[in-house]
Formats: C-alpha cells, sequence, structure tokens
C-alpha cells in the first residue's frame, strides 16, 4: 500500500466516513474501502487483510480496521490518529445523549419511548450475533459449529462466567481442530 | 466506581469480546449483578443511546462508563474501547505467522462462535428487562 495520504488526511477520512455512518462497521468499512481504493492509498488484496484481521481483534471491529489502515500507511502515528478520529467524535455524541437521556428520562412518556426504543435496540444485538453465527452455518462445518453452540450454552446455564466460556470455547476449538469457517472475510 | 476500575473492567469485557456489542455479557455481569455499579436500565439506555449514534457500535461503552464513574468515567471508558484495537497492529505480524495453522483458526472460529451464544442471552436478558420497563409505564 502506498502512503501519498498525509496523516492529516487520513484522519480527516477516517472521522469522516465512520462518524457518519449508523448500523455498524461493515458500512463504515465499505465507506472506507471506496474512498481509500479510489485514491490509490488501498487495493482489494489490502482491504480482505485488514478485514481478517480485524474480525480476528478483540473489540469493535472497526477501530481494529482503522488501526490496521492507518499502521499500513504511517505506521503508528497513522494508527492512533485514525482510531481516535474513529472513536472520539461517536464518543461525544454518546455522552451528550447518554447526558440528554439521565436529565429527562423521569418523565413516564419518555420512559415508554424508552423502553420501545430499547425492544428495537434488542432486535439489533441479535442482528449482531445473527451477523456473527452466519459464516460458520454451512454444511461442512455444521457438527463442528453446532458441538461448540451446544457446550456454549451448557456452559452459560451453569453460569460459568462469559471470559471462562470463551476461554473454554477455545480449548474445545482447537481440541475438535479444523477451521469452522469457509465464507470469505470480506462478505 | 473509580475512573481505573471502569477502565479495567470494561478493558476485560471488550478485550475477551469479537465484535461492538459482544463486551455486552461481561458488562451485565461486572456492573450490574457483582458490582451493581449500574442497574440494568441504565445498560439497556447505553445500548439504546450507542445504537442511536453514529460512528462504531461499541461506544455504547462510553455511555456505561459515563453512568458508572461520570466523566472520569467516560475517559476511562474511551481508553478501554481503543486499547483492544491497537491489537491489530501485533496481529498482522502474528497472523501471517500463526493462523494458517487449523487448530489456531479453529480456536479463533469457536471463540467467535461462543461470543454470539453470549450476545444472544444478553439480548433475551435486554428484552425482558425492557417488556418490563413498557409494563410499568403503560400502568
Amino acid at each position: 500500500m502506498s502512503s501519498r495520504l498525509s496523516v492529516r488526511e487520513l484522519t480527516w477520512i477516517v472521522a469522516r466516513d465512520v462518524n457518519r455512518t449508523l448500523g455498524g462497521g461493515l458500512a463504515s468499512m465499505e465507506l472506507l474501502r471506496r474512498t481509500f481504493i479510489a485514491n490509490g492509498s488501498l487495493d482489494e488484496a489490502g482491504n480482505a487483510g485488514l478485514v481478517a484481521v480485524s474480525r480476528l481483534t478483540p473489540g469493535t471491529n472497526i477501530l481494529a480496521y482503522c488501526v490496521g489502515l492507518g499502521w499500513s500507511l504511517h505506521r503508528w502515528a497513522g494508527a492512533l490518529a485514525a482510531v481516535a478520529a474513529a472513536s472520539l467524535p461517536a464518543s461525544l455524541m454518546v455522552c451528550v445523549l447518554t447526558i440528554a437521556l439521565v436529565r429527562i428520562q423521569d418523565y413516564s412518556l419518555v420512559r415508554m419511548m424508552l423502553a420501545i426504543g430499547v425492544l428495537v435496540a434488542t432486535l439489533l444485538v441479535f442482528a449482531s450475533a445473527g451477523s456473527l453465527l452466519r459464516p460458520y452455518v454451512h454444511r461442512s462445518a455444521l457438527l463442528r459449529s453446532a458441538i461448540v453452540v451446544v457446550v456454549a450454552v451448557a456452559m452459560l446455564l451453569a453460569d460459568v462466567t462469559p471470559v471462562r466460556i470463551l476461554l473454554l470455547s477455545a480449548v474445545l476449538g482447537a481440541v475438535i481442530g479444523g477451521s469452522t469457517q469457509t465464507v470469505d472475510a470480506t462478505e | 466506581m473509580n475512573a481505573f476500575l471502569v477502565y479495567v473492567l470494561l478493558l476485560k469485557a471488550i478485550g475477551s469480546s469479537f465484535a461492538g456489542m459482544g463486551s455486552l455479557p461481561q458488562i451485565q455481569q461486572d456492573f450490574i449483578e457483582t458490582r451493581r455499579a449500574i442497574t440494568a436500565e441504565q445498560l439497556s439506555q447505553a445500548v439504546l443511546v450507542g445504537r442511536s449514534t453514529p460512528g462504531p457500535i461499541g461506544a455504547y461503552v462510553v455511555a456505561v462508563g459515563y453512568l458508572a464513574a461520570g466523566w472520569p468515567g467516560a475517559i476511562a471508558a474511551w481508553l478501554a474501547m481503543v486499547t483492544p484495537a491497537l491489537a491489530a497492529v501485533p496481529l498482522f505480524v502474528l497472523m501471517q505467522r500463526w493462523l494458517h495453522l487449523p487448530r489456531v483458526r479453529a480456536a479463533v472460529d469457536a471463540v467467535v462462535i461462543a461470543s454470539a451464544i453470549l450476545l444472544l442471552a444478553s439480548g433475551v436478558r435486554m428484552a425482558a428487562d425492557a417488556w418490563q420497563q413498557l409494563s410499568i409505564a403503560f400502568l
């Protein structure tokens, strides 16, 4: 990947493209992919690598994507600038909205609207879980995926803590062996 | 709750998840059940705020930090959100070396599947809480 863009230009593009999308990191990644491929700073293979790494990095995928993008263009300066540009504006908006919500939440109409909003947000949580599971639901990997699901559910019902469930699942996955994912990471 | 503890707990939750909302189960466990720093209703509101705002979905943790410890908590939460993302750089190097090994790849896949199951369970708890709030508001 070339680094014709300055750190300032990189920061501006990341802030603009990430902080104007609703609906998750995939939409932001698509905007960034189009922008950076159009200006010659990224190619399709480089984008696929960034998407794969972002899926494997703990935490928010789009932030890992931006770190990888920034690092590939300007090493640590680019990585730090990109992650700040991607996260600071949204974080400030979240704070402002939270403060407003805390002040008006005692009104019954507001509480009713909030409850409805949370129900809608719950659907989005289910959608997030579905998008995580989708690459693993195909015939060649169904048995291995089902074993992991059954064991995870059993641990959940046995009140095992989330971190332990994830660690034990990693061990289980390594023991079962063979990748359960065949769908391309860029999908 | 002090800001450092907010940072540590959120870093644990975010660092053990593989999606913006994947940290929700651990946050429920630490902030509501174990420490009682926020209520279930507040966590639902934080998720709602996070989903209503443009940008990373994981930014809802900033609202969690603010509700638990004010502005210092919000700053600590932002730091906890960006810290794991910086792991993407060494992962570039590690991925080239280790990810082609089937067992390593299978372990990562299993973690992603388990985090989706945990997310579904959190969604069920959120829906039950929202339904209860809606009933109270109607009454």
